[in-house]
């Protein structure tokens, strides 16, 4: 069932993500956690020697503006990811940087349905590419 | 490469019976503009509206902002790939710009999407679209449209009514013109031998909807890094589909005035040898990311550059892209300036880009946005005030009754942009 995607692992609060692959790749959904709570559980994960696949922010809307964050790791590595660990590490910082400035904002459903699928617009061309590893 | 650009200077905007230039002043056929956005039958509803310097009026949410340019001698056309279904190469011959003028495309994509352009007031001065003549072309799609397609759509719908604007300047003389050019690599290394070998290193914001660029038609997501002369993009091989963080979002406008390429031909022949752009995208994937800087590195290393410039676009996954960069690109040998914007938090004392490299040691500020400024109320909005608070800069109670808006700065179009295209920057004492 999870095929050729067997070794991705995606961590989302998004659930427009859910719905659309986690029948095809292996998906962590966060219900109702933070965009900070994600970065957190991929950090966590690293330490765990998975491997960070996309940009901890990706996307131009800052971290403290959109509720919602998807990023893809792979399955268990052997080695340390170090490089991932410092991306993973500098940008919860920078979010908690946003964070301090404002908290993000509660928004209308209609609103956050943009900014999920802004996040699942993301996430979709990372996966578009995955064919090149 | 070489381009004559004419530039026609635009002083005042007008309806009229025809698009001409006349006097300095532009005059649109406003049902014809709309009638060119219309072929497209997927929009419910276009409206062309005229915003002047020093009229009380505020312009939001805006799309792109695009000047108007038509090709007259030399191959392809305006916007190869993305309009007449033309993608030759351009660069080549005569191009003439209708200088002082845009065309600003504006509607809601997605609820907290682009910024604004107050046309005067003490917001005007962070703006350069302020201070020019802008047609403004308002779209409504048709209900239900999906926002990938409207996107699309009003990105479409903005460079063909540019492209039937510029074509006004066809037979115009213009006021000035400006010769750019570069020769072949090795043409160009042995005309200034003594003079150091200068690139620009151009990365191109290319995630997703909404944070998307294109080369000659092409989805910079799909690109490899490529090499081209600067001429090129003054012709608009390079388009933008970037519509979040109005701050520093390089609009369609932005390439064709790169301030980069503009600078580096001033000085080129004089004390530098400026040999060409190094293109580049700002992908999600973090192999993207590896692949893409890997050959930035390569280029640089085969070119024999001996100095970069490298520009980036947007905040956060960017600024890692653009720190590989600068990474492999002193390791291929070459001294390398950074130049984008900040965003240090309010008080100005915490890291200003999400990444880091010990190579990064020069590099050129074009401002922060966190800072917070006051909108007065303006006689006239053209789009809607709607989701001002929604929008990136806004926040709830940003906009008060009597219309004015409390936001960061990051609210206003092109206010940081990250290629220097502004007034502000950073000192250090």
């Amino acid at each position: 069932m999870k095929g050729e995607n067997m070794d991705k692992l995606i961590i989302t609060n998004n659930n427009f993500v859910y719905d659309k692959y986690s029948k095809e790749i292996e998906t962590k959904y966060l219900n109702e956690q933070t965009f900070l709570q994600v970065l957190e559980c991929v950090r966590d994960k690293i330490h765990q020697r998975h491997k960070l696949l996309t940009h901890p922010l990706s996307g131009s809307v800052k971290p403290n503006e959109t509720p919602f964050k998807s990023i893809i790791i792979s399955q268990k590595v052997q080695t340390m990811d170090f490089d991932g660990l410092y991306l993973i590490e500098n940008s919860i910082a920078s979010t908690k940087k946003f964070l301090n400035n404002r908290p993000t904002p509660h928004c209308s459903e209609k609103i956050a349905n943009d900014f999920r699928l802004i996040d699942l617009s993301l996430i979709e061309n990372a996966i578009k590419k995955m064919y090149c590893l | 490469m070489r381009l004559e650009l004419g530039k026609i200077k635009i002083t005042d905007i007008q309806f009229g019976e025809t698009t001409k230039v006349e006097n300095e002043t532009l005059y649109v056929n406003k049902q014809e503009l709309i009638d060119i956005a219309m072929q497209d039958d997927r929009l419910e509803n276009v409206n062309i509206e005229l915003a002047r310097p020093g009229d009380s009026t505020r312009i939001t949410p805006v799309k792109d902002v695009i000047e108007p340019r038509v090709k007259v001698e030399g191959s392809g056309v305006m916007f190869p790939g993305m309009v007449g279904n033309k993608v030759k190469t351009v660069g080549t011959g005569r191009t003439h710009a209708l200088v002082g003028s845009t065309v600003i495309t504006c509607g809601k994509i997605v609820g907290f999407q682009e910024g604004v352009i107050d046309m005067s007031g003490p917001i005007a001065k962070y703006c350069p679209f302020s201070e020019t003549y802008n047609v403004v072309v308002v779209v409504t799609p048709k209900e239900g449209l999906e926002t990938h397609i409207y996107e699309a759509v009003a990105r479409e719908a903005g460079l063909k009514i540019a492209a039937a604007v510029g074509e006004a300047g066809r037979n115009v003389k213009p006021d000035e013109v400006v010769v750019y050019e570069t020769k072949p690599l090795l043409e160009q290394i042995n005309e200034y031998p003594d003079l150091p070998k200068i690139g620009y290193i151009h990365m191109l914001q290319s995630q997703g909807l909404l944070h998307d660029t294109y080369y000659y038609g092409v989805d910079a997501k799909e690109i490899v890094p490529t090499f081209m002369y600067p001429t090129e993009i003054m012709d608009g091989a390079i388009t933008s589909g970037n519509c979040v963080a109005p701050c520093d979002k390089v609009t369609t406008f932005h390439h064709l005035n790169n301030p980069v390429i503009e600078d580096l031909y001033k000085r080129h022949g004089k004390d530098l040898n400026f040999v060409g752009v190094i293109l580049t995208n700002e992908n999600v994937f973090l192999a993207d990311k590896e692949r893409s800087s890997d050959m930035v590195g390569k280029f640089v290393e085969y070119l024999g550059l001996d100095g970069v410039l490298i520009t980036e676009e947007g905040y956060g996954n960017p600024d890692t892209d653009l720190m590989m960069n600068c990474k492999k690109a002193t390791d291929a040998g070459a001294k390398v300036v950074l130049i984008t914007d900040e965003f240090p938090g309010r008080d100005g004392k915490s890291q200003s880009l999400a990444d880091a490299k010990p190579e990064a040691d020069a590099l050129v500020s074009c401002g922060q946005g966190n800072i917070i400024l006051n909108f007065p109320p303006m006689d006239k909005v053209i789009g809607m005030l709607d989701y001002i608070e929604s929008q990136i800069g806004g926040y709830e109670g940003s906009l008060k009754p009597d219309g004015s808006i409390e936001g960061e700065l990051q609210l206003v179009i092109a206010s940081t942009i990250a290629n220097g295209y502004n007034k502000l920057a950073a000192r250090t004492y």
